[in-house]
């Protein structure tokens, strides 16, 4: 079974990649976490100025999963910027429904974002992988990747809400 | 210390331009930058900016000792998580030496926040670079915390040979 189409997400996608969103963040066991919405995902990603883009994979019909879905794999990503070197694609979500690996499907939509980064003229794709992550530690390493965090010492922080606001009122 | 804090213009590239080289010499690093003003002037102030950024100005009286009145900046733009939707990247973040310590740093990061929050997003991330213990202080001191050091998130990058191998999808 190699049979599987890549294309560019559409509306009617939104369920399927909400419910892949969870999939993925199920197995880093943080599902409580996703609060994104079928709404939100249609708001921000189908108007005139995006937060993200999207490709899916699609199987054929007969092909379709066990309980089943013919949307069984994704990416989302968007466009950042390093002052330094320009703009960079930026890999937010990366996943593949586990019946359908070792077909070369993820390979296939790692080939197609590193060919909109090249199309689109980013100097580089960035991306998070959790280190507790080996299978996917390697997956990257062996197609090139270098880790930022173990190499040059970066580390990802982040304010929430919370301390958002209390920072925007404070004089 | 009397500054204002403000959107920033295209005006302003030559400016950021070169804060951006005091930053990347402060980092160490000041070879690798290889974006020009015009680059900024085109990624950032064209009908699709690639990032935004804001500007700390001080009064003409109290110009910097080589003359300039614009002595910080900041430059962002919006991301997405796949688990909270909405979110704002702070790339660079910067005061210029002797400015610091009056405010004018949390006033720029305030200021992101504010904008963030303003256009619905729910989190502001950043990197910092492990060696840099007063901006780690910093941060941790304003809410953040280090998501690379609790969860084990290492920053990935693709880059180079790398990118266009994978383009090609040679392994």
């Amino acid at each position: 079974m190699a049979n599987f189409i890549l294309r560019k997400a559409e509306p009617k996608d939104v369920s399927d990649i909400l419910r892949l969103i969870k999939e993925l963040a199920k197995f880093e066991e943080m599902e409580d976490q996703v609060i994104l919405t079928e709404k939100d995902l249609l708001e921000d990603g189908f108007g005139d100025h995006p937060f993200y883009h999207c490709i899916v994979a699609e199987v054929p019909k007969q092909h379709q999963s066990v309980d089943g879905h013919v949307i069984i794999g994704f990416a989302m990503y968007y466009f950042t910027y390093d002052p330094w070197i320009g703009k960079l694609l930026y890999l937010e979500d990366f996943y593949v429904m586990k019946e359908f690996r070792g077909f070369g499907i993820g390979s296939e939509i790692l080939k197609k974002l590193s060919q909109t980064a090249v199309r689109t003229r980013c100097s580089s794709m960035h991306f998070i992988v959790a280190e507790w992550n080996k299978p996917s530690i390697e997956f990257y390493k062996r197609r090139g990747a270098s880790d930022l965090s173990l190499e040059e010492g970066w580390r990802l922080f982040k304010i929430d809400k919370q301390n958002l606001l209390k920072m925007t009122n404070e004089e | 210390m009397d500054f204002t804090i403000r959107a920033a213009t295209l005006e302003d590239c030559k400016d950021i331009s070169r804060m951006i080289l005091e930053l990347a010499e402060h980092e160490k690093v000041s070879d690798q930058v290889k974006i020009t003003q015009k680059d900024l002037e085109q990624d950032g102030f064209s009908k699709n900016p690639f990032f935004h950024g804001i500007i700390a100005e001080v009064p003409e009286h109290l110009k910097s000792r080589d003359g300039h009145t614009k002595v910080g900046y900041s430059l962002y733009f919006y991301t997405y998580s796949s688990w909270k939707g909405r979110a704002v990247y702070m790339e660079d973040l910067y005061v210029m030496p002797e400015f610091r310590g009056k405010g004018i740093g949390k006033a720029l990061m305030s200021k992101v926040s504010q904008l963030g929050l303003a256009a619905g997003c729910t989190q502001l991330n950043f990197t910092v670079l492990d060696w840099n213990k007063s901006s780690l202080d910093f941060y941790l001191k304003q809410g953040c915390w280090d998501v690379t050091s609790d969860l084990g998130y290492h920053c990935m990058r693709c880059e180079g040979d790398a990118l266009e191998n994978l383009a090609q999808g040679d392994l």
